[in-house]
């Protein structure tokens, strides 16, 4: 415990220091201001503003980077209540209470409680980053190549879980992300696979590429689909943004059972923060004394889903942080940044770069203060900004999103290949295929390939190993078993009820 | 991956005894992709004693997406499923054509495609930001001219100032030709 204290102090003498306070500061604005757009979600906001980061000493670039990522998270709810679009995906259950909350003249409670519900979920998540930062980094000491491999073979099967539709499809995905993953030179051998002699792609198709096509470009597309009568800004000035006490009453236990559910969805690798709010809505519903308020204007509705995600967004970086594991998209567009900055992201990061690790962890608690402190007053210019035609952002969108790419490695093929991965993601979704599970396939794919081929070499060929091993055994097995749940009927007709919503 | 997009056009024949076209046409394109990894990674060496070779990974990852695609296409040859969705034509032209051209013009760009050989010069980033701008409005129905004329103007000050004067990315400005 006083283990615990000592190092949230250093944290926090980290994370005050004026120039990381202006980055935390300034990163979870701009984030927010990213995020509010409607069609951004965090994973392009990230990659979209990743290069700006580059400059910066490493502490600094990560601290702004998680800024960027609740930033864009709380921007997106914004969104969510103020307009029927949903910035970004994880707010789309915030979309079906909040905005009616909104139509109901009742915006500024929305917003206040989603402020709240974020607050208290991020302290809480903090606290649980902190305290599970150390244990599960010493169990990531018994972790060997095969436990490793079975741990993503969980992440994936939770990824494959948790997806809408059918599961055949998104573990269709997941081979296809794997197997995308693999382009470019060999780790052992340096050969280049599947490269079709292409020098571009001989050191792999980028990360950040893909996901600013999957997640940017082919959202543009899709959007442009849309009517522009379909979107529905309120047009009323936004008032009263204190919330009543009756407010805070009846949102409180919603809160703190979203941030509970959030929590537990977050750490697991292939769960984040979409995950998250679906599952606080739907678990609220149920338990919910009045489910027929629910659509129209609980409040329960808004606060459950956003305290979820909120406490998803800052549990992912656990496993990032102790495991080296990326467990969602934006975690692995951070692995991009600490490389870029020379870290390699796993448990030595805690024992070697501690101001590093507990800044990053005490910044996370600054950025949520800050949001609430920042962003109700501002909610005037997010309006402001949401009265902007789409006509005119989303040009304005594809252009930042090229300059994105491009300056990551000055390369123009990188913004070709996205252009491409966002065609790619048009006709997936067109053809009810859930890019998610791809993208964390790709993420996780080089890692699990070289833990698999490590476990096989020091096994002598034993495939038996991942079995035998106790820790991998027991991994494996609930892949397994949660496998087979999901594919029981009763659970998957369930499984769609959920998403229906 | 066109053949969803060509598919609701030519409605008669066997095309009309597919009773889950979306799913189909799903599958089959996996089934491309899983075939187009076969053969991209013939050329890799396989299992070597106890290690795994290169092609390895991609031949397993290939086969089982081929499995798949296998089941979903012929799942969507059976059973009754949604139909093919409309792909628009206007929106996606225009919003590539215009990463077509910032990504061909902001550095300039050499490739050689099939044998044929690409040279862009460098326009610049003034240039790419403010064209690729213009052209991406026209994914839009709603164009109005002199809107769009201030917005584009205004868009490629703010990333010129952004990204090269504030961040100062190494980024060449004006038209520069080799």
């Amino acid at each position: 415990m006083s283990d615990l204290l000592a190092n949230l102090a250093l944290g926090f003498s980290v994370a005050a220091a004026p120039m990381n306070i202006a980055f935390c500061l300034l990163g979870a604005l701009v984030g927010t201001l990213v995020g509010v757009l409607p069609g951004i979600g965090t994973v392009a906001t990230v990659a979209m503003l990743l290069p700006i980061t580059f400059g910066l000493p490493p502490v600094g670039a990560l601290i702004m980077l998680a800024g960027f990522y609740y930033g864009a998270q709380y921007g997106g709810s914004t969104t969510s209540i103020l307009v029927n679009i949903p910035g970004e995906a994880s707010s789309v259950v915030t979309c079906l209470d909040g905005h009616q909350m909104a139509k109901n003249g009742r915006a500024g409670a929305a917003l206040s409680i989603a402020a709240i519900g974020s607050f208290f979920a991020g302290c809480v998540a903090t606290v649980l980053v902190a305290a599970l930062g150390a244990p599960l980094t010493s169990l990531a000491l018994l972790f060997g190549p095969a436990e490793y491999f079975a741990l993503m073979v969980l992440g994936l099967i939770f990824a494959v879980v948790l997806a809408k539709g059918s599961i055949l499809k998104a573990v269709a995905m997941i081979i296809l992300g794997l197997l995308l993953s693999m382009v470019g030179s060999d780790l052992e051998t340096g050969a280049g696979r599947m490269t079709f002699d292409i020098a571009e792609l001989s050191d792999g198709i980028g990360f950040a590429n893909v996901a600013m096509g999957l997640f940017g470009f082919a959202e543009i597309i899709r959007n442009l689909e849309m009517s522009s009568e379909s979107r529905d800004i309120i047009n009323a000035k936004v008032s009263g943004l204190m919330p009543t006490r009756k407010d805070l009453i009846d949102s409180s236990g919603a809160i703190a059972r979203g941030t509970v559910l959030g929590s537990i969805l977050g750490i697991l690798p292939g769960g984040g923060a979409l995950v998250a709010s679906f599952a606080a809505y739907t678990f609220e519903k149920r338990i919910s004394k009045t489910p027929k308020m629910f659509g129209h204007g609980a409040i329960q509705g808004v606060a459950a889903p956003e305290a979820a995600n909120n406490a998803a967004a800052q549990t992912s970086f656990i496993p990032l942080l102790t495991l080296g594991i990326p467990p969602n998209a934006v975690m692995a567009l951070m692995v991009g940044a600490m490389t870029i900055h020379g870290i390699v992201p796993g448990p030595q990061v805690m024992v070697k770069q501690p101001e590093l690790f507990w800044g990053m962890i005490a910044s996370m608690w600054l950025g949520n203060l800050m949001l609430v402190i920042i962003n109700l007053p501002l909610v005037g210019l997010w309006v402001s900004l949401l009265r902007v035609p789409y006509r005119l952002l989303f040009p304005s969108i594809i252009v930042f999103c090229c300059i994105g790419i491009f300056s990551i490695n000055n390369a123009p093929t990188d913004v070709l290949i996205a252009a491409v991965f966002g065609l790619i993601g048009y006709w997936l979704v067109k053809h009810d295929f859930e890019p998610a599970p791809l993208v964390l396939a790709f993420v996780l794919g080089p890692l699990m390939e070289e833990n698999l081929r490590r476990a096989m070499l020091i096994a002598r060929g034993d495939a038996t190993v991942f079995l035998t091993r106790p820790i991998s055994g027991v991994l494996l097995a609930i892949s397994l078993i949660l496998l087979i749940l999901a594919m029981l009927p009763m659970i998957s007709k369930r499984r769609d009820e959920v998403f229906v919503e | 991956m066109a053949e969803g997009a060509k598919s609701s056009a030519t409605g008669g024949g066997i095309l009309a005894k597919i009773r889950g076209p979306r799913d189909f046409f799903g599958g089959l394109a996996l089934i491309i992709v899983a075939l187009l990894a076969f053969w991209a990674s013939s050329n890799l060496p396989g299992q070597q004693g106890f290690a795994f070779g290169p092609g390895t990974g991609p031949r397993i990852f290939a086969s089982v997406l081929l499995f798949i695609g296998l089941i979903i296409a012929g799942t969507g040859l059976i059973v009754k499923g949604p139909p093919l969705d409309t792909f628009a034509i206007r929106g996606p032209a225009y919003v590539m054509l215009a990463i077509l051209i910032f990504a061909g013009t902001i550095r300039g760009i050499r490739l050689d495609l099939a044998g044929i050989p690409i040279r862009i010069p460098a326009f610049g980033m003034v240039f790419a930001t403010f064209v690729s701008f213009m052209v991406s409005l026209f994914g839009s129905k709603e164009f109005r001219l002199v809107e769009s004329l201030i917005a584009a103007v205004g868009m490629t000050i703010f990333c010129v100032v952004l990204f090269v004067y504030l961040l100062g990315l190494p980024f060449q400005l004006w038209p520069m030709f080799f």
